[in-house]
């Protein structure tokens, strides 16, 4: 009697609050749009042919867990993360694409006959893109139940959680947008369950926005940071094309050492650009809209056109550019994004029992490409590794194989998000050709290319760069040969103790 | 409490205290910081031993260049108060002159005995060497000795200088200075145009100009608005601990001196711009408190100013400075200015890369420019509102040709990127901003604020107490570093993105980072305090 009475109680106040509570209020919410007043089209679910200056693009949407999980090392240790997990395209990231989506994918509810699990889709091979969480509001058409109800971004928090919980990807998933499309990103802070003494916030720097706004920038000393139990979302028109990268900044030498990195890259409008169409005209056109044209007077201006006119390129058939370069020099037939990292066991071990943790003294014994050490670099499909609720996940589900069909080109968008030091990777065989830095196009101001061809390049954490491997001389790079890319640092060639291993993957022709 | 939630405990409460600290500076002097240095064609300098501090209360012993007594400098820019050169000082003075001068810089070595003999080179010059005994490097001065360097200042742009003897002991120990060249002829176009425009926006606000000069180069492309110098540097405290141990060590006759000091391996856990670790380094220049620290890192700025960053590795190690915000245009190296080779114009165009994280490499000098403008947000920053009865909510945005809004020198939406003019963020309308954006946002009690947190999404004081009131969003706001009734402004961290090194002696946050803040027209930087 007298716990029915408590529980009528408790209900009561339950229903209290949640009825007084606007609907903004919600604290697991998702946002994708189907139109705005920037693609006020009712479609905007693929990306439209290039035909001239202004905004056009499409919506694309995404979520994300911040939270924790286990990933496996090169040596086989199951380490300790402080990591964000997929929320919406499930699958596409077990196949190891971006989980970025348009909004017909990202609000298509789910329909399974059983309920997400622990560990999906690792656990149930289910099939499902959308948002995770996602139902018809029934709170509206004053609760009169799901008939016509609006997909308008609530949530149910059970699947959230048993999807989030446990589930931290190393890198963070991956995202991909095109340029003028609008982003929105929802980051849903679920918790690290295997640290109930932290209350950590989460939050997202987009590494390299172009004129960030304080307030999306992520700085949590300078916006606001996320607490556990809640979501926001992010909103980005596509800066310029290039190889950009995010990860959380609290507390950055720990939750970046603790692996809260991902990647992330803006493709350009170059690409939409109808195939034989000139590439010049397009980039010409661009001067016409003053946020993409390139004024000479402009100290900022990132891409110029090219000096070489005139210029016959047109938009090839397949493939893509990394920017646009209005000649064609920046083509490619398939891109990996690359993302280079280190971890301590020391700080990470230290990181998962409750200790005071030392920085000074960092020091990296995994060297990772996508969160593997050779040989899991070169390991088809995701890694799964067991988490502590005793169930396998996909811990790192990108491989680091650069597959290039005979004769062509691969675009790798290399990242470094390491904490602690500076690291090379080096190319044994191909040539390295660097045509991009940080995000930008390598050209002079005149219009002159930049690119340089090398063997190795290094970076440290918050730097990216774009280089291309051209295998169209097919005698020297037949169909079937193997290549490398490795480390000269020699002794991050190692996995802890195991003295073969760390930066390095192969380079596949075939 | 148990010792396995010290973690949290420490980390977290030193994440309040440390903005705390700095706050307390911000709100007794604001601190902004120039390029402040000593100018002239003579300089007498001394290296000499003192202690400079860290913001956990670490005394560390350390060498550094300073001004010779007797020997009374020209402090430049000269509105800065409190300018002084004490006779040591981390990093040693800047000295600031100009393209073609013949310079000299007599160096008294004022160090313990026991460290022997010292010198200073300046990479990028010819320099003869006058005076004092024969080093390995150059010529140096004796314990209590003297030599004199003289050189012309051959060409513009940032250089560093450090020592030139047992460098891995005396620059480690704090024996490294910034030497500025001056162009001799300043481009037309620095002071006509959008470069007078925004001289104009300046004076109608009271604002003073900080400038060393108006252009960081003979080249019409590196004019610039405002300039901020960064020195980047670490310190392992053993290799100081063992230097002090050792300094009254009596070894007559040696001029390396007799100190067995073990530069390897080093272990840094001090991580300092200008010679101060986060938050020291955005309190004032010439603070009273860091009598042997004078210069600071807290730049400020209004959207469109073009804004010189002068940027050396001073330390041991790379480090790589990731500025938030925008990229930076790299004009040169050590002076070098990076042009096109093909092109034939009489100024050729530039050809140095845009970044956003400017590595610092051991010894090497960059200029670099930065601007913010908001430009591509998609959502108009000052949250204008066409029907709301401030007239200030109102105001026209008139595209130039590049699509700002330049015409209104004295309008707190100078250089307003017009393209995003009264276009809405927020689904809904929040307080006097106007809805019908893309974005709903959440319920503020689901955040955690910043201490640089302008209080609202929006820049600037108007729209921000427009948007969410005079306390910003809740919790209420009214002791935070950028107050939303007053400042506002965007918040940008810039930072050493081996993020280890943004810690002091372990403790998150410290180290090297500062906060940039990109204020509206409505706040008044003043760059002299």
């Amino acid at each position: 009697m007298t716990s029915r009475k408590l529980d009528t109680l408790w209900f009561l106040v339950v229903l209290v609050c949640v009825t007084a509570l606007p609907a903004t209020a919600q604290s697991f919410m998702v946002q994708c749009p189907t139109s705005t007043i920037t693609h006020p089209a009712p479609n905007n679910n693929s990306e439209p042919a290039y035909t001239g200056p202004g905004v056009n693009g499409a919506i694309k949407c995404q979520q994300i867990s911040g939270g924790d999980g286990y990933a496996t090392m090169g040596d086989g240790t199951q380490t300790y993360l402080f990591a964000f997990g997929p929320l919406s395209g499930l699958y596409d990231i077990a196949q190891g694409k971006p989980g970025t989506q348009f909004p017909s994918v990202f609000n298509s509810l789910y329909t399974g006959a059983t309920p997400l699990q622990p560990g999906d889709p690792a656990t149930t091979g289910t099939i499902y893109n959308g948002a995770v969480g996602l139902i018809p509001n029934l709170d509206a058409n004053n609760g009169s139940g799901t008939a016509g109800a609006p997909v308008d971004g609530h949530v149910d928090p059970r699947p959230i959680m048993d999807v989030g919980v446990m589930n931290g990807n190393l890198p963070a998933p991956l995202m991909a947008i095109d340029e003028d499309d609008e982003f929105f990103l929802t980051l849903t802070n679920v918790g690290q369950i295997m640290r109930p003494d932290l209350f950590e916030q989460h939050t997202v720097h987009f590494h390299g926005y172009p004129n960030a706004s304080a307030f999306y920038d992520g700085v949590p000393d300078a916006s606001v940071a996320i607490n556990i139990g809640g979501s926001f979302t992010y909103y980005y028109l596509a800066p310029d094309a290039g190889t950009y990268f995010w990860h959380c900044h609290i507390t950055p030498p720990e939750h970046l050492q603790m692996g809260m990195v991902g990647q992330m890259y803006v493709r350009p409008r170059q690409n939409r650009v109808p195939i034989g169409n000139s590439l010049y005209s397009a980039l010409s056109a661009q001067q016409g809209d003053p946020r993409t044209k390139c004024d000479s007077a402009d100290i900022l201006c990132s891409n110029p056109l090219p000096l070489t006119t005139p210029n016959t390129a047109t938009r090839a058939a397949g493939g893509g550019y990394a920017y646009n370069d209005g000649d064609g020099s920046t083509y490619y037939n398939v891109e990996y994004p690359i993302q280079i990292h280190g971890f301590d066991p020391n700080f990470h071990f230290v990181g998962m029992t409750f200790n005071p943790e030392g920085f000074a003294d960092m020091k990296d014994k995994h060297f990772l490409l996508n969160g593997r050490s050779y040989p899991d670099t070169v390991t088809e499909g995701p890694l799964q590794t067991q988490s502590a609720d005793g169930v396998n996940h996909y811990s790192q589900p990108l491989p680091s194989i650069i597959n290039i069909p005979a004769g062509g080109k691969a675009l790798l968008r290399i990242s470094d998000l390491d904490t602690t030091e500076y690291q090379t990777l080096a190319s044994l065989g191909i040539p390295m050709n660097v045509i991009g830095i940080n995000a930008k196009l390598l050209r002079d101001q005149a219009g002159n290319n930049l690119n340089y061809n090398t063997n190795s390049i290094t970076l440290a954490g918050g730097e990216s760069l774009d280089v291309i491997l051209d295998a169209s001389d097919t005698t020297k790079y037949p169909s079937g040969s193997v290549f490398y890319l490795y480390t000269p640092n020699l002794d991050h060639l190692s996995n802890d103790a195991e003295n073969f291993g760390g930066l390095m993957t192969e380079v596949r022709i075939n | 409490m148990r010792a396995t939630n010290m973690k949290n405990t420490i980390s977290k409460a030193m994440l309040h205290l440390a903005p705390m600290a700095a706050v307390a500076w911000l709100l007794t002097a604001t601190a902004y910081a120039a390029a402040p240095g000593i100018t002239g064609t003579t300089f007498n300098l001394t290296a000499q031993p003192a202690f400079i501090s860290q913001p956990d209360g670490t005394a560390i012993y350390s060498w550094g260049y300073g001004c010779s007594t007797g020997f009374a400098p020209t402090f430049t820019p000269g509105n800065i108060p409190n300018a002084a050169c004490p006779t040591m000082q981390v990093p040693g003075p800047t000295l600031i002159v100009t393209e073609g001068q013949s310079v000299s810089v007599t160096l008294t070595n004022g160090l313990p005995a026991a460290a022997g003999n010292t010198s200073i080179l300046f990479p990028g010059f010819n320099v003869t060497a006058t005076g004092g005994t024969t080093g390995l490097l150059t010529q140096e001065a004796a314990p209590g000795g003297s030599v004199t360097y003289t050189f012309t200042a051959s060409s513009p742009g940032t250089r560093a200088y450090y020592s030139g003897t047992q460098g891995d002991l005396q620059v480690e120990m704090g024996l490294y200075g910034a030497i500025i060249v001056l162009p001799a002829s300043v481009p037309s176009e620095c002071n006509s145009g959008l470069a007078s425009a925004n001289l104009a926006a300046k004076a109608a606000w009271g604002e003073s100009d900080y400038r060393l000069a108006h252009a960081a180069y003979d080249h019409p492309r590196t004019c610039y608005d405002r300039e901020y110098l960064f020195q980047f540097s670490e310190i392992d405290p053993i290799i100081h601990t063992q230097a002090f141990a050792q300094s009254t060590k009596v070894c007559p006759g040696s001029s390396s001196g007799c100190m067995q000091v073990a530069t390897e391996p080093y272990h840094p856990a001090y991580f300092m711009i200008n010679g101060r670790s986060m938050p020291d380094d955005m309190d004032t220049n010439y603070a009273t408190q860091y009598p042997h620290q004078p210069y600071n890192g807290n730049p400020h700025m209004h959207p469109g100013e073009q804004v010189l960053l002068r940027i050396i590795g001073q330390g041991r190690w790379q480090h790589p400075f990731h500025e938030h915000g925008n990229h930076v245009r790299i004009l040169g190296r050590d002076g070098n200015l990076i042009l096109s080779t093909s092109d034939s114009a009489t100024t050729p165009a530039l050809a140095g890369p845009l970044l956003f994280t400017t590595t610092t490499t051991p010894g090497q000098a960059m200029d670099g420019i930065f601007y913010w403008t908001g430009k591509g947000l998609n959502w108009d920053a000052y949250g204008h509102n066409p029907s709301s009865a401030d007239s200030s909510a109102k105001l026209p945005c008139t595209p130039d040709a590049n699509g700002y809004n330049t015409s209104a020198p004295t309008a707190i939406n100078y250089y307003e990127w017009c393209q995003d003019h009264n276009k809405p963020m927020q689904a809904t309308p929040l307080g006097d901003v106007a809805g019908g954006g893309p974005v709903t946002l959440p319920d503020p009690n689901i955040f955690a604020n910043g201490a640089w947190f302008g209080g609202s999404p929006y820049l600037g004081p108007n729209a921000t107490v427009r948007a969410v009131g005079s306390t910003g969003t809740t919790p209420p706001s009214g002791t935070i570093a950028n107050s939303p009734t007053d400042e506002a402004g965007f918040a940008f961290m810039w930072h050493s993105h081996n993020e280890r090194e943004i810690t002091t002696n372990n403790v998150f946050p410290g180290g090297m980072l500062m906060m940039m803040l990109v204020d509206s027209r409505e706040f008044v930087i003043d760059e002299s305090n």
